[in-house]
């Protein structure tokens, strides 16, 4: 049944009665041979199958005439409500490949012939081929018409996947924007129907033979209930997930554990939490009854929906334990563990004895017995630790961890001990049981320390500086411990993870808060540099470096200096960390973000290399959305498998309006107009942005599951507070817009007025547009400071032009709006202009200064491409103003004359913007060919050498061998600073 | 720690803890959406807690064309192992064995003969996992892998073809003792 898509590869098959003359013309392309042979073949036989072999072969000519006859003919196909010619059909719609989704609609021309087809040859093996083939270019009115017709004449065939088709499509229908929405009802009604029907005759019947038309598979069963779900009642859900073979305890007994998956999904979204209690309660008996293998439905997360009734059941399993692989012993441990936590207090431990060694801390303690050295184990105890009481956690810290490797530990245990304190010690720093509420105003003055910290008793902000200050101060001090001694440093390798790199995290993570860095900082401060201490910030860069260099395996360190490198700028040391990660392919799209997001401000030299650096992410989405339908999707009907067509069918959905196609469009575009390259095609016309449309909502799925976490769920993940955000731009579209070629009225009067009207409407649907994102309350937390002034600046620049070319010229006063935007953007321009560093400055740039300037790229960046929205849409303005005055010699044309006064001191408001952000490189590009970079950046990080460090400085130095070891990184980073201006220095700035 | 289940498209976005290794291919989007078509009960997953992917099973039904019935090397109805993978964070706890026991469990319900699947021939450690799993070596596809992975002077390496019966081949016809000795070329394989 296999739908050959032969149009890809070349012309289909003919006929086997056409003559060989014909048949070696046409399989060799000799088109006007095959033209001038089917021809004289339909003069003699009169079979019209010539005629279409004849047209589809002047299809292949350059002509437009003769490649456009086709279509014609695939009208007139379409008009005569005759029964076509299947191989007729093959031909013109290989003939049309290049029209279909452009001049021709599939779903208007081709599938409605298949179905048509179809109909009238039902039980023809090519039927399905037809189905395959509307499937292919997503026209599912009429799959779904072909599916039901198969589904009607195979009615009683053991093959099942007729009746399957027709109702995975009819759903698929109901659930399309193609449906109409006098159809959806009927179409979501017809579906559920269908399928209760099969469900109760499963039901009712002792055994299901193939031919009957029930549910018998695990694929048709959840088709059902995804139906159900979407379309039926919650009622219907829950009565039938109980019973007594459809249920889901009756499937799981089948070893169909799917719809058991998906069920717990459903009721966890309703809060079925006492169906969720049953379920999961049951589905474990099944392990212990024989009904399923022991331990096949266990699962933590069927233990932790079960834990409050089901000790019984726990226990039994831990007899079974020794039988489990290490895999379910974990599981079990950790069922136990989330047992304990989650009953009440009361309840564990009711004589209310010795709270601080609660039995809370004894579960965890037993469970690090057996785990402590695992991979996982931090991440494992991680949240029932955040949980614990600030006694509790004090006496796990001091009484408890310590004496888990046993009486005479050896070294490595006791490191690994040490460094899983330590990051425990960290995630108590972000949990508030620590900090107890202190009143922050003292004798009138606010001390801006409104805790009391529970550990070190210092007042504190949140987390404790002090805390997190002897955190670095005791990691450096265990990492300088397996420095120095051979006999550990011989036995990591054989240890699961490597303690050092804890350690590294650890202070990592210390200073990075010490450094005052917040989540969204980077979003809404001016200049990150004014918020934050560069040298603590850098510190815990140099020191996350110097780990990377020691485990240069671990991605999530990798990844988190990539972020770190990208928020001050040194964007090619990034690449070059990024690099090695190999994201390629399908995780493109979940991971690229990471790197990618924002790269055209942050450094546009980066797109200046040999190859283009976009074109991996290009390829993979123009390879996987190449069809109109999801990738695979025919697979997954032939195969019967019916929830995978669903899900492949959401997947295709969210995958053609990612967030990532987007940002890659987004990115190679802003990098091709600094450079003053030619952008192909309008952002709307791109085949990648077919699907995105102003009301769109982009999914964003980016993938931080690798990054190290050692926060509390207290508080936001450690990629909150390191990274920076997106945000789409149609508008300098607009303005290199030019009209298409192929179009040029004969008169010059009607082409104005047709450009007029087009810019008109083009502008107001810009302004519209950015005014309504402006406006919507989630916009500012999705921008940063200078992108929100960028959009403003726009969407001003939009009213503006709008305003300036439909005004009249005869109107007698130019409104006030023109005159108040007009100043408006040019003190936006000034103001812009004052953070800009001049040549003509007397005072030396200061090493901050320059590192401040070199961090705030993407700030830069901004200051840039206002200043050319601006001198662009004066520009645009005032040539339109030439071009009317030039065509129409009247005087009536052209624009107001206050307008373009206006719009001339705008254009040169934004050339001395232009001229200052050039030379504002040209300062920068000077102060880096200075010498002496690496002494005065690493003055910067671990002050001056003459100069006494204070504590924290002096351990970080020790763990990075001081000066000398941390050169190194200062030439890689100043190296890159030194790429990212040389690439400015090539952006246009005119 | 860990919860199994089948693969649905969305993990292809929380695969960064299996796919950054090294030692884990990444396919493109049609390979893996192939396998989901075909095989969805045979392609596997396990999550950690967040829903991050620590593992998975990639595997296939199928038997060698009805053109090659004739042929020695044809291969009947059976389960193939394509791809299986587990995040170095999740390793020791059994979770390949888990995931390779899920999909024998599958392929018998397929009414498959046994399970194949294709190694380098110096991982041994995977070798060996096989084995305690009750694979044996049935041939040797000589030069198998286009590189060698543990010799860069070389530019291939044999692969080693396991296989373990399944329920439905109660005879142990399918499996044999001196699979080393049975040397093909790639060309034999299909």
């Amino acid at each position: 049944m296999a739908y050959k898509n032969k149009y890809r590869y070349g012309p289909p098959a003919l006929k086997n009665n056409v003559d060989m003359q014909l048949q070696s013309a046409f399989s060799d392309g000799n088109w006007s041979t095959v033209v001038r042979l089917a021809a004289k073949r339909f003069a003699t036989f009169k079979d019209p199958y010539y005629e279409a072999i004849k047209v589809s072969a002047e299809a292949q000519q350059q002509g437009a005439a003769e490649k456009c006859a086709v279509l014609v003919h695939v009208d007139e196909l379409v008009k005569s409500k005759k029964t076509p010619d299947i191989d007729t059909l093959d031909l013109y719609e290989w003939a049309c490949q290049d029209f279909i989704g452009y001049e021709i609609d599939f779903a208007e021309t081709f599938g409605p012939l298949r179905a048509r087809w179809v109909k009238a040859n039902a039980s023809s093996p090519m039927a399905a081929s037809c189905l395959q083939g509307c499937l292919e270019q997503w026209d599912l009115v009429s799959a779904q018409q072909i599916a039901a017709t198969l589904d009607k004449t195979n009615a009683n065939s053991a093959d099942r996947r007729y009746m399957f088709w027709n109702i995975t499509l009819t759903f698929l229908l109901s659930v399309s924007p193609q449906c109409t929405e006098a159809s959806r009802k009927v179409y979501s009604l017809l579906t559920v129907r269908q399928l209760q029907k099969a469900a109760d005759i499963t039901e009712n019947s002792d055994k299901l033979e193939k031919t009957d038309r029930g549910l018998l598979t695990e694929e048709e069963v959840c088709l059902y209930y995804r139906v159900l779900l979407s379309h039926g009642t919650k009622e219907e859900f829950l009565t039938r997930l109980r019973s007594p073979k459809l249920g889901a305890i009756s499937q799981l007994r089948q070893g169909h554990k799917l719809l058991f998956c998906e069920c717990l999904d459903a009721l966890e979204t309703w809060g079925e939490w006492d169906t969720i209690y049953e379920l999961c309660r049951d589905a474990l008996k099944l392990g212990l009854d024989g009904s399923t293998t022991p331990f096949f439905v266990c699962d933590l997360r069927i233990w932790k929906k079960a834990l409050d009734e089901v000790q019984d059941v726990l226990k039994q399993f831990i007899e079974l334990k020794d039988k489990a692989t290490p895999m379910y012993k974990k599981n079990i441990s950790l069922a136990l563990l989330e047992t304990t936590f989650g009953l009440p207090s009361t309840t564990i431990n009711p004589n209310h004895e010795n709270k601080a060694l609660s039995p809370k801390v004894i579960q965890i303690g037993l469970f690090l017995d057996q785990y402590y050295e695992r991979f996982a184990a931090f991440d494992d105890v991680k949240g029932y630790v955040a949980e614990l009481g600030y006694e509790e956690a004090k006496t796990f810290l001091e009484d408890v961890l310590p004496k888990i490797p046993g009486e005479n530990p050896t070294k490595a245990q006791q490191i690994i001990i040490t460094a899983l304190e330590s990051r425990l010690r960290y995630t108590l720093t972000t949990c508030p049981q620590t900090l107890s509420p202190h009143p922050t105003v003292v004798e009138g003055t606010d001390q801006g320390k409104p805790f009391q910290c529970r550990v070190c008793t210092k007042f504190a902000k949140s987390p404790c500086e002090d805390c997190l200050k002897k955190l670095i101060v005791d990691a450096a001090e265990a990492y300088s411990q397996i420095a120095t001694d051979k006999e550990l440093l011989a036995t990591i390798p054989k240890l699961d993870r490597d303690p050092r790199l804890d350690l590294a995290l650890v202070m990592g993570n210390s200073l990075l808060k010490l450094s005052g860095l917040r989540p969204g900082l980077s979003n809404f401060a001016q200049s990150l540099w004014q918020d934050v201490q560069p040298d603590v910030l850098l510190q815990a860069v140099l020191l996350l470096d110097t780990q990377l260099k020691v485990t240069p395996n671990d991605n999530g360190l990798r990844l988190l200096l990539v972020q770190l490198y990208l928020l001050f700028g040194c964007a090619s040391y990034a690449y070059q960390l990024w690099v090695p990660l190999e994201v390629k392919r399908t995780i493109q799209d979940a991971l690229s973000p990471l790197f990618f997001d924002r790269i055209s401000s942050i450094s546009p030299g980066l797109f200046q290399g040999t190859k283009p650096l976009m074109e991996p992410l290009r390829a993979y989405y123009s390879q996987s959305l190449r069809d109109p339908s999801p990738v695979r999707i025919w697979d997954a009907f032939s195969s019967g498998s019916y929830t995978s067509i669903l899900d492949m069918a959401e997947y295709d959905k969210k995958l053609r309006t990612s967030c990532t196609l987007v940002m890659t469009l987004v990115e190679e575009r802003r990098a091709t107009r600094y450079f003053g390259g030619k952008l192909d095609v309008d952002i709307d016309d791109h085949i990648l942005a077919a699907d995105i449309v102003e009301d769109t909502t982009l999914v964003h799925k980016t993938d931080y599951g690798s990054f190290p976490n050692l926060e509390s769920s207290n508080g936001p993940p450690i990629q909150e507070f390191i990274r920076l955000g997106p945000g789409p731009s149609q508008y300098l579209d607009l303005l290199t817009y030019t009209p298409p070629k192929d179009y040029k009225p004969s008169k010059p009067a009607d082409a104005a007025a047709r450009d007029k009207a087009y810019t008109l409407e083009s502008l107001t649907r810009i302004n519209t547009s950015l005014t309504d994102f402006l406006h919507k309350p989630t916009t500012p937390t999705l921008l940063t400071t200078s992108e929100t002034n960028y959009y403003t600046a726009l969407s001003l620049l939009s009213a503006l032009t709008l305003t300036a070319i439909s005004l009249p010229k005869s109107e007698p006063s130019v409104p006030n709006i023109v005159s108040q935007t007009t100043q408006s953007l040019k003190t936006t321009l000034t103001t812009l202009r004052a953070g800009l560093m001049s040549p003509k400055s007397p005072v030396a740039v200061s090493t901050q200064q320059a590192i401040s300037s070199l961090c705030d790229m993407p700030a830069f960046a901004s200051v840039r491409d206002i200043a050319m929205a601006a001198k662009l849409s004066a520009g645009f303005v005032l040539s339109y103003h030439e071009k009317e005055t030039a065509r129409d010699k009247s005087g009536k044309s052209g624009l107001h004359k206050e307008v373009v006064a206006e719009m001339k001191a705008l254009e040169s408001a934004a050339t001395k913007t232009l001229a200052d952000a050039k030379a504002h490189v040209g300062v920068l590009k000077g102060v880096m060919n200075e010498s002496g970079w690496l002494d005065r950046l690493l003055n910067v990080v671990l002050g001056e050498e003459d100069k006494e460090q204070d504590e924290v400085t002096e351990k970080v130095s020790q763990v990075v061998e001081g000066r000398g070891g941390a050169e190194e990184w200062a030439g890689k980073v100043v190296d890159s600073w030194r790429e990212g201006v040389k690439g400015w220095g090539m952006v246009r700035f005119e | 720690m860990a919860n199994f289940r089948r693969f649905r498209p969305d993990d292809l976005n929380k695969l960064s803890k299996c796919n950054l290794d090294p030692l884990t291919e990444t396919y493109e989007l049609s390979f893996y959406l192939q396998y989901y078509a075909k095989w969805p009960s045979l392609f596997q997953v396990a999550e950690d807690e967040n829903g991050n992917i620590i593992g998975y099973i990639m595997g296939k039904l199928e038997s060698s064309p009805n053109v090659y019935k004739i042929s020695e090397h044809y291969l009947p109805w059976h389960a193939h192992i394509t791809a299986v993978t587990v995040a170095p964070e999740a390793r020791r706890l059994g979770i390949g064995k888990l995931l390779t026991e899920q999909l024998e469990a599958a392929g018998d319900a397929g009414n498959a003969w046994f399970v194949d699947l294709f190694v380098r021939k110096t991982n041994h450690k995977a070798i060996k996992f096989y084995e305690s799993m009750g694979y044996s070596i049935f041939r040797v596809v000589k030069e198998y892998y286009g590189d060698h992975s543990t010799d860069p002077t070389q530019n291939s390496e044999d692969a080693y073809d396991m296989r373990k019966p399944l329920k439905r081949d109660v005879k142990k016809e399918h499996i044999r003792d001196d699979g080393e000795k049975h040397e093909v070329d790639p060309t034999d394989v299909w």
